[in-house]
């Protein structure tokens, strides 16, 4: 069994804040798996950590067998983030944004167009991919960044609230390209939402975060029978002592 | 009153006041920068009067007589004087004599004064006599003409003591070793004085401009929260550092080129403040830079435009949007305001050691340094200038691409309540 992530008793220290706790987990490839927790839980600490845009206290974590603190460079070319409050460069048009990180992972001319066109095709945005970004709504905005994340086909595909701002029908339809990805291309996802239908609907696995730990970990179904729980709402408010 | 306005101004102000790096900005830079401009402008002026009650008076007697010994007396009781007979003003300066005496002027008393003299004080009204005066020089400055000023007061004093203007002044000033006759020294002063006005100003705007464009540029990315995404791209952080630079320093390299066209045609054709029957032509005079001086100062501008940016893109790291990066900014200012302001009045050469040591520190004073000794084709100070501040960009340099390449980039953030300056990072979630 090939692991996509591999991530060992990793800790971050923010100052006197301990954001992560000996957190640990894996993620087999072509799996979707996802972080669920409230707000300052250490989900996107973690994302962000993976994504090596920051570096752990101590611990390690392995994407597909590289190092992300050692070998960044290598990690980056397989990865692709999309964190929560992400934007686009108001001035440049949806296309020419496209275009921009199509370029840092495609080598020819017709990957990179292809890689737009797929984009193009995800978004659902037609013709205003020619309007400046600063001119898109939050949602249509989202959408953009949405399939400039996926275009690339990465083989780890990290999505920090993906269907954030996006109303119930878009929401619908990036969850539908996700697993599409996933089985298509067999793309692996790590995701963090607030959203637990959506986790529950899109997830293989997940993991209940809270103050920086791992509270419990397995699939929707079974934690929900672990927990004798009609969703994985109430498995949370359950694990962490609400309910 | 108009309804919500006393809710929405309370509001405003709170956010105003309690933003430490605004409060920072437009008070305590303002209320640092004027008194330590007036300090260093009060200690100049001191230092200048001081050199020149220091400075001897070489007075050149080519005439002999009883009058030229009076006058010579009468310039003693004020001046400390050393005189010399029989000398052409030309062979005082292929022989050097000024140097020795600390002195950057002399007055020759020429073939004929006593006679005139006599003439004048025996009835003969319309006969004058003439004292020449010649200056070297030194790139202006406002108290660069306190010598030569003193010796037309000493002049009017011994006219007032004997009869009202008996004896006449010629002025000549010695530029680059040679002496323009008819030229004052106050006049080219002042002259030079307007350039050395234009050049710092301009010089300002074009730093603090470009310098707001690269702060803004990484505090944009912050802001639009592009950032994080550009860094988990497989793209080298110094690539990324340098593409930001690099447009910027496209800008600067127009705004250099503009300039120096601009400044080659303001030091070409200013004539503002001149009276019409004084004709000074610099280019004649050799007081406009060559082809060299023009390309010396253009990379003096130039590599002074990079630090700044590269200055600015640190600073702007530790801001997480544009406001914070125009504000982090503004901490740099007095670095380019004191210089600029400073040597518009004073000229680097008369300042004491020390504050000359704290003005070629500073990395932008360096093209306004260079401005006026490319005129002079002091070619040296200009090419330590280039070679310092490039030194000095390369530090720079390598901590914007240290910073680039930690998470800093995306933490780091300046905390004032906890002591400013101290370095904090906040976590993501």
């Amino acid at each position: 069994m090939s692991l996509a992530v591999d991530a060992k008793a990793l800790v971050k220290q923010f100052g006197n804040i301990r954001a992560l706790d000996e957190l640990s987990f894996y993620i087999k490839s072509g799996e979707i798996y996802g972080l669920i927790g409230p707000n300052g839980a250490g989900k996107t600490t973690t994302l962000r950590m993976i994504s090596t845009l920051i570096l752990p206290t101590s611990g390690n974590v392995e994407i597909f067998g590289l190092d992300v603190v050692n070998q960044a460079g290598e990690v980056r070319k397989i990865i692709s983030y999309l964190p929560e409050e992400a934007g686009a460069y108001p001035n440049l048009s949806g296309w020419e944004y496209l275009e921009f990180m199509a370029k840092f992972t495609k080598n020819t001319e017709s990957d990179v167009k292809q890689a737009i066109n797929e984009a193009a095709s995800i978004s659902g945005l037609g013709d205003r991919l020619k309007d400046k970004a600063k001119t898109y709504s939050k949602g249509m905005k989202r959408r953009l960044l949405v399939a400039r994340a996926l275009m690339t086909r990465p083989k780890l595909a990290v999505l920090d609230e993906p269907a954030s701002g996006l109303d119930v029908l878009h929401a619908y339809h990036v969850r539908e390209i996700i697993k599409r990805y996933v089985k298509d291309y067999g793309v692996t996802v790590l995701l963090s939402s607030h959203n637990m239908l959506e986790v529950e609907y899109l997830c293989n696995r997940v993991a209940l975060v809270n103050k920086g730990k791992i509270m419990v970990e397995g699939e929707p179904q079974e934690l929900k029978a672990k927990f004798k729980s009609a969703n994985l709402e109430e498995v949370f408010a359950k694990v962490v002592g609400y309910a | 009153m108009l309804k919500g306005f006393q809710t929405v101004f309370v509001k405003e102000l709170k956010e105003l006041v309690r933003d430490p790096k605004i409060l920072l900005g437009m008070l305590v830079i303002p209320l640092v920068l004027f008194p330590v401009l007036g300090l260093v402008l009060g200690y100049a002026a001191e230092t200048a009067q001081e050199q020149a009650q220091k400075a001897t008076l070489l007075v050149v007697d080519n005439d002999g007589g009883n009058w030229s010994q009076t006058f010579i007396a009468f310039l003693s009781t004020s001046m400390k004087t050393v005189v010399i007979n029989n000398t052409s003003p030309q062979q005082v300066l292929a022989q050097d004599l000024l140097a020795p005496n600390n002195s950057t002027q002399f007055v020759e008393i020429p073939a004929g004064f006593s006679a005139n003299m006599t003439a004048h004080t025996s009835g003969n009204l319309n006969v004058t006599a003439t004292v020449n005066v010649y200056g070297v020089f030194q790139g202006g400055g406002i108290f660069s003409d306190i010598g030569s000023s003193g010796i037309n007061v000493l002049v009017s004093g011994f006219n007032r003591y004997i009869a009202p203007d008996l004896v006449r002044t010629t002025q000549s000033t010695i530029i680059k070793g040679e002496i323009q006759t008819g030229i004052d020294p106050a006049t080219l002063s002042g002259l030079m004085a307007l350039q050395s006005f234009a050049l710092p100003v301009t010089i300002m705007i074009m730093l603090t401009y470009s310098m707001q464009i690269a702060a803004t540029s990484v505090a944009m990315e912050k802001e639009e929260k592009t950032l994080e995404t550009l860094l988990t791209l497989p793209v080298d952080r110094f690539a990324i550092l340098m593409g930001k630079l690099s447009s910027t320093i496209i800008v600067a390299g127009v705004a250099s080129v503009a300039m120096m066209i601009g400044y080659n045609y303001l030091m070409g054709s200013m004539t503002m403040g001149i009276p019409r029957e004084v004709s000074v032509d610099l280019v004649t005079l050799g007081l406009v830079p060559s082809p060299f001086g023009y390309l010396l100062l253009g990379i003096s501008l130039f590599i002074t435009l990079l630090s700044g940016l590269a200055l600015a893109v640190i600073m702007s790291a530790f801001a997480s949007d544009v406001r914070g990066a125009t504000a982090m900014v503004g901490y740099i200012y007095p670095l380019i305001f004191i210089p600029a302001m400073a040597l518009m009045y004073l000229d680097i050469n008369t300042l004491p050691l020390a504050i000359k040591a704290v003005f070629f520190a500073i990395p932008f004073s360096h093209p306004i340094i260079a401005a006026k000794a490319v005129v002079l084709s002091d070619y040296a100070t200009v090419v330590f200038g280039i070679v310092y501040v490039a030194a000095f960009t390369i530090v720079i340099m390598y901590i914007a691409s240290r910073l680039f390449a930690t998470e800093k980039i995306l933490t780091a953030k300046l905390k004032f309540r906890r002591g400013f300056g101290k370095k904090q990072t906040e976590p993501a979630d």
